[in-house]
């Protein structure tokens, strides 16, 4: 048990903090039968307390960022965040609105970011596997 | 009847998920990535990209006249000017792959690539910033 159980089968919870909903597009896509990515064991959760990690996308917005903190204070410890798409990342074509208080990383502490506007299902497995070694304490930077 | 041959095709068909990278999460991760930088056919390849895919930029240094078109009409403004090279560098974590820069580019030193599979630690690592 323990971080063990953590590494053989993810729980996601994915919080959407004012994307333009391709990246969660993307995300269920990698749930359909052509990608599958419950065969790792992975699926999504209805609640941040079931949750090893926090799936995050989009740019956050002034109203979302107090809710983002929630979550992730619910979210159990050991955790990782995963941001999907640049949005996350650095803003990306939002970069500059006024109601934005910056990218995710500014809020709460990321791991793995997935570059893609949106990312291809298979980029975010990517980030899936980069999180794995990263549980296993191996954060080299080689590609995968 | 209909139903009766849907069925009996359908036993015949194989699964049509794409296994990338393995069919089941291995034991090691970091061993799987070892065996797989050795034997290529240890990783199974992703869904091929349609034709005309944006992917990652890439740039043409020597071709650039440093005319800025390309940083003027990033929406993402991702492409910053090095003035004192008069050359760009792009950083593809604010890129949107609009592939706006490559059109309007009067030499054609930018163009997409089919890579996709970026993801990173750093948003600001090496290989996210296409210098050329």
């Amino acid at each position: 048990m323990g971080i063990d159980s953590l590494k053989r089968a993810l729980w996601i919870y994915h919080v959407n903090t004012g994307s333009c909903n391709g990246c969660d597009i993307e995300i269920v896509a990698s749930l359909t039968p052509r990608y599958d990515i419950e065969r790792f064991g992975i699926k999504l959760v209805g609640s941040p307390r079931h949750a090893d990690v926090l799936l995050v996308t989009g740019p956050v917005t002034r109203q979302m960022e107090p809710r983002l903190r929630r979550v992730y204070a619910q979210t159990p410890d050991p955790k990782v965040v995963i941001v999907v798409g640049n949005c996350g990342a650095d803003g990306d074509v939002f970069h500059e609105s006024y109601n934005l208080v910056g990218p995710i990383d500014q809020i709460i502490p990321v791991d793995v970011y997935v570059h893609g506007c949106p990312p291809r299902p298979e980029a975010i497995i990517d980030g899936v596997v980069k999180a794995w070694l990263k549980l296993e304490g191996a954060t080299t930077k080689e590609t995968t | 009847m209909t139903i009766l041959k849907v069925l009996l095709r359908q036993l015949l068909l194989r699964p049509a998920t794409n296994c990338f990278p393995a069919k089941h999460a291995p034991k090691s991760v970091s061993a799987f990535l070892a065996r797989a930088s050795k034997d290529t056919h240890a990783v199974t390849p992703p869904v091929p990209v349609p034709p005309g895919f944006r992917g990652k930029i890439a740039y043409e240094k020597d071709k650039c006249i440093g005319c800025q078109l390309c940083v003027k009409i990033c929406p993402a403004r991702a492409i910053e000017f090095l003035p004192e090279e008069k050359k760009i560098r792009i950083f593809v974590a604010r890129c949107c792959f609009c592939s706006q820069c490559n059109d309007v580019c009067p030499v054609g030193c930018l163009s997409m690539t089919d890579e996709f599979l970026l993801s990173s630690y750093d948003k600001y690592s090496e290989d996210l910033i296409v210098t050329g």
